[in-house]
């Protein structure tokens, strides 16, 4: 359950980050809005999956897979290009979170 | 301000808002520490003292990273941000809480850590073009 809550919160931390980019520095009062309610939601639903991962292993997790996927739907979506660079960091990101799930520390 | 012509004034203020970019980008790491620990230790957000820190924390690391972001490249900003903050999380973790941190957990969080700011460096292609634009 706790995987599940983490990764709702991913959904809603790329949803921020999209929100966020639109906001303007927040001049804009509508994206304000919306940065704020999905901020608030994914650190809701973080908060629940931190009643059973480690602060530092949980947040680290939710703040790497949520840059993963800001930028692969960079990629699906906007067109931005993948290139060896990115795959290097999507996939260190990748096997460090099976590597600790494997480990039994997450 | 009398003395000085808009364009130098206008240069100063660019020149001052780079310069105050950075101190604000890293106040911004800082903050994300906290939001991280308050929404560890708010249990859910059943203990009201953590909650309220969280909420806080949440408005002043949003607020001050997108005002580093006005002037600091997004990849780049983001990367330092999402460090301090994952870095400063593993650290202080085992502070605040019951945790522990082993080296096998320091090794897949380096990985981890490592990984995204890595990815989100690589993630800012029109850095040279900004630059160029802000020169002109």
């Amino acid at each position: 359950m706790h995987w599940l809550y983490l990764a709702l919160a991913v959904v809603f931390e790329i949803t921020v980050a999209l929100t966020a980019g639109r906001a303007q520095g927040f001049t804009r009062p509508g994206w304000t809005a919306a940065t704020l309610v999905s901020g608030g939601i994914a650190t809701y639903l973080l908060s629940q999956a931190l009643l059973t991962f480690e602060v530092g292993v949980g947040y680290a997790i939710w703040t790497a897979v949520s840059g993963v996927g800001i930028v692969v739907l960079g990629a699906l979506v906007f067109g931005q290009r993948l290139d060896w660079r990115k795959f290097l960091g999507i996939a260190a990101v990748i096997a460090g979170v099976v590597g600790l799930q494997l480990s039994g520390a997450a | 301000m009398s003395t000085t012509t808009a364009a130098t004034t206008e240069n100063d203020t660019a020149r001052s808002d780079r310069a105050r970019a950075w101190p604000v980008l890293l106040l911004a790491g800082a903050f994300e520490i906290a939001y991280a620990l308050a929404v560890g230790g708010s249990q859910g957000f059943t203990v009201l003292s953590w909650s309220l820190i969280a909420v806080v924390f949440f408005l002043l690391t949003l607020f001050s990273l997108s005002l580093a972001l006005r002037t600091i490249d997004v990849g780049i900003g983001y990367a330092v941000w999402a460090g301090i903050g994952a870095v400063g999380a593993a650290l202080l973790g085992p502070v605040f809480f019951d945790e522990t941190l082993t080296p096998v957990k320091v090794l897949w969080l380096t990985l981890i850590i490592g990984g995204v700011v890595w990815l989100k460096l690589s993630d800012s292609p029109k850095q040279t073009q900004t630059e160029q634009s802000a020169h002109q």
